[in-house]
């Protein structure tokens, strides 16, 4: 009677690493997609993402890559419809489910669906908004600004750590308030975004943004908010700070630069004494991708203004890796004690059927690479004043040792008391465009 | 022996998958427009319908209408102007403000004209007569009937979460505002409240 429970262990054994053998981790396939993203060829990104066969588990990922995709082709309807689907599907997913969590058990961290972390799901309503400001439909954009408080405040519910508090996506929400005329939403949001770039400086280099404390002082000197505006003017040293009035108009505008660092598996092999089997323990690390951009400026009408770091994703996502690794780690570890009793206890029924046992649990143990990738590594951001009219903008892309990588210039018309958002993103190609 | 065994229970296995697979069809019922459906415990048609009825009755009760026919001996005449949606949601407004306008309008007592939206189109097919309609059907420029009042409105959310419960509450206001006197001649207002409640778990 031994035989067939036996062979039906083997089997089974068998067609687990069948079917699991061609699993590779999420992050390890990119390398083509990246590369037509770098060289502008949107569409054939687009046709690779879809092409890709998709597990419902990572499900959430692929629309944040499609969306983000989507934008950088500038198609933002489209890459909003992805964006909502992808917050529809974030939702339903938020319950704890029971059997993804007993496979996070037995098989590995990856069978769980991937619901973004705090910041990609800030980002994802964050740039949701910018693709509504692209459309010139600030409405919608306002409305993604109460949704960024809203998925915030939820966040804030199972954890009050800074990493639950995004600085750049208040700071956008507090812009988009302030374009429709809102001053007291916006200073709320304004305020929250400089909470928010307090408690993320203790974790990393980060200071609060020159434009944020221009903000803060002008919406509580025009509120009439004295007490608070005197304590920004000492805190900022801005003693001789003064209201530059409504009469000019005002640009902002963003690079988006580099990309997210990519989530890389590291693997320990342990072979324990007096037990003929292996057992391994693999941990994602985020490896970061270096930009050549690591700074910028912008020049108008020759006023030349240097870009400031709003939003640090490559610092942020390595924060929250660290944060999370004890509790990954605790989970990898009981995996690997439950997987040496399996192969133990079916080693000692049928030598054969403990190795394929040993090889299956081997196989199975990947770590959590995925992540939303085609986020920029950071976002930098300027804010001018000009007069009213039509002004040419360029932007300037520099390397640490100051030299231009990359020129961009573009037209902006200003209106007067009036604020508008310009995009732009940047990575490097294999062939980096030369500046004119 | 053993192998046929295990060869049959595969094969009932993979039978059981396929008559499950089978079952993966889209499957559409139809159901009247009245009816409640609330899915997620977003903004839907349910609420769209709600604010439409509320709306149209308060506004053809309101005393606006029998005001401005005796001081002006006409029908009175308004222009859709914008709904603001000011919520946390993307609701379009359009479902019941043509609502709204369908319902106002047929009542016959009040009227209404184009919208700033959809008279350019109607101003460009009237200039296109001029050139290429003969002079019996030909429409002049310059008779377009001026409108009394502008309806405008809002809709605001305000949201209170707590675990796995929330409380929606959306508050809809309309307003007729006179375009002699910028007077507001009629103020409505919907006020809807769901609870949403999350299952703790799912499979």
């Amino acid at each position: 009677m031994d035989r067939p429970l036996g062979f039906a262990r083997r089997a089974g054994a068998f067609l687990l690493v069948l079917t699991l053998g061609g699993c590779a981790t999420y992050s390890a396939t990119r390398g083509a997609i990246e590369a037509d993203l770098a060289a502008g060829r949107y569409d054939q990104a687009l046709r690779l993402l879809a092409a890709r066969p998709v597990p419902e588990r990572d499900r959430v990922l692929h629309l944040l890559d499609k969306a983000m995709i989507q934008r950088l082709a500038g198609d933002y309807d489209a890459s909003n419809a992805s964006f909502e689907a992808a917050k529809q599907l974030i939702e339903r997913l938020a319950t704890l489910s029971v059997t993804e969590t007993s496979a996070t058990f037995l098989v590995n961290d990856a069978t769980a669906a991937y619901v973004g972390e705090p910041f990609e799901q800030a980002l994802l309503h964050a740039y949701a908004a910018l693709n509504y400001l692209d459309l010139g439909d600030h409405e919608a954009a306002r409305v993604e600004a109460l949704q960024v408080d809203l998925t915030l405040q939820a966040l804030a519910e199972d954890d009050d750590g800074a990493l639950a508090k995004d600085p750049f996506a208040r700071y956008l929400a507090g812009i988009i308030y302030e374009m429709r005329g809102e001053e007291s939403d916006a200073l709320i949001s304004y305020r929250k975004a400089y909470q928010a770039y307090k408690a993320h400086a203790k974790l990393y280099p980060i200071g609060v943004p020159d434009a944020l404390k221009e903000d803060l002082l002008r919406l509580t000197g025009r509120l009439g908010l004295g007490n608070e505006h005197e304590k920004f003017r000492e805190a900022f040293a801005r003693a001789n700070w003064s209201d530059p009035g409504r009469k000019e108009g005002e640009i902002v505008v963003l690079l988006h630069n580099g990309l997210a660092p990519i989530k890389r598996e590291r693997r320990t092999v342990v072979v324990p004494p007096r037990a003929p089997q292996v057992v391994s323990l693999a941990l994602p690390d985020y490896e970061p991708r270096f930009s050549p951009v690591q700074s910028a400026r912008v020049v108008v009408g020759g006023r030349e203004m240097p870009l400031e770091t709003v939003e640090n994703i490559n610092a942020i996502a390595t924060q929250t890796l660290k944060a999370r690794l004890p509790a990954i780690t605790a989970r990898a570890l009981a995996r690997a004690v439950a997987k040496f009793k399996l192969t133990e206890t079916a080693r000692r029924e049928d030598k054969a059927a403990g190795l394929i046992a040993n090889v299956a649990g081997l196989l199975t143990e990947r770590a959590d690479t995925r992540s939303w990738l085609s986020l920029p590594g950071e976002i930098r951001m300027a804010r001018l004043r000009l007069p009213a009219g039509t002004h040419r903008v360029r932007l300037d892309l520099l390397s640490s040792g100051g030299t231009v990588v990359d020129t961009q210039e573009f037209d902006v018309t200003v209106a007067q008391g009036g604020k508008t958002i310009h995009s732009r993103h940047w990575f490097s190609s294999p062939s980096p465009r030369r500046s004119p | 022996m053993n192998l046929a065994h295990s060869a049959r229970h595969a094969a009932i296995l993979m039978l059981v998958a396929l008559v499950g697979l089978a079952g993966c069809s889209t499957k559409v019922s139809r159901i009247e427009t009245e009816e409640v459906r609330d899915l997620s415990g977003k903004w839907n048609d349910t609420d769209s319908r709600l604010v439409s009825e509320e709306m149209i009755g308060q506004m053809l009760e309101g005393a606006w209408v029998n005001n401005h026919v005796r001081r002006h001996g006409n029908l009175p005449t308004v222009i859709v102007g914008t709904v603001k949606n000011l919520s946390h949601e993307h609701i379009n407004v359009n479902t019941f403000v043509a609502d709204i306008e369908r319902a106002v309008i047929n009542s016959g007592r009040v009227e209404f004209v184009a919208s700033r939206d959809e008279r350019g189109e109607i101003r460009e097919e009237r200039m296109d007569q001029d050139v290429h309609a003969t002079e019996a059907t030909r429409k002049a420029m310059g008779q377009e009937t001026g409108a009394d009042y502008m309806l405008t409105g809002a809709i605001n959310t305000i949201v209170d979460r707590e675990g796995k419960t929330a409380v929606r509450y959306y508050q809809v206001d309309m307003n007729l505002i006179s375009m002699t006197n910028n007077r507001k001649v009629w103020v409505g207002q919907k006020k809807i409240k769901k609870v949403v409640e999350k299952p703790g778990m799912r499979l």
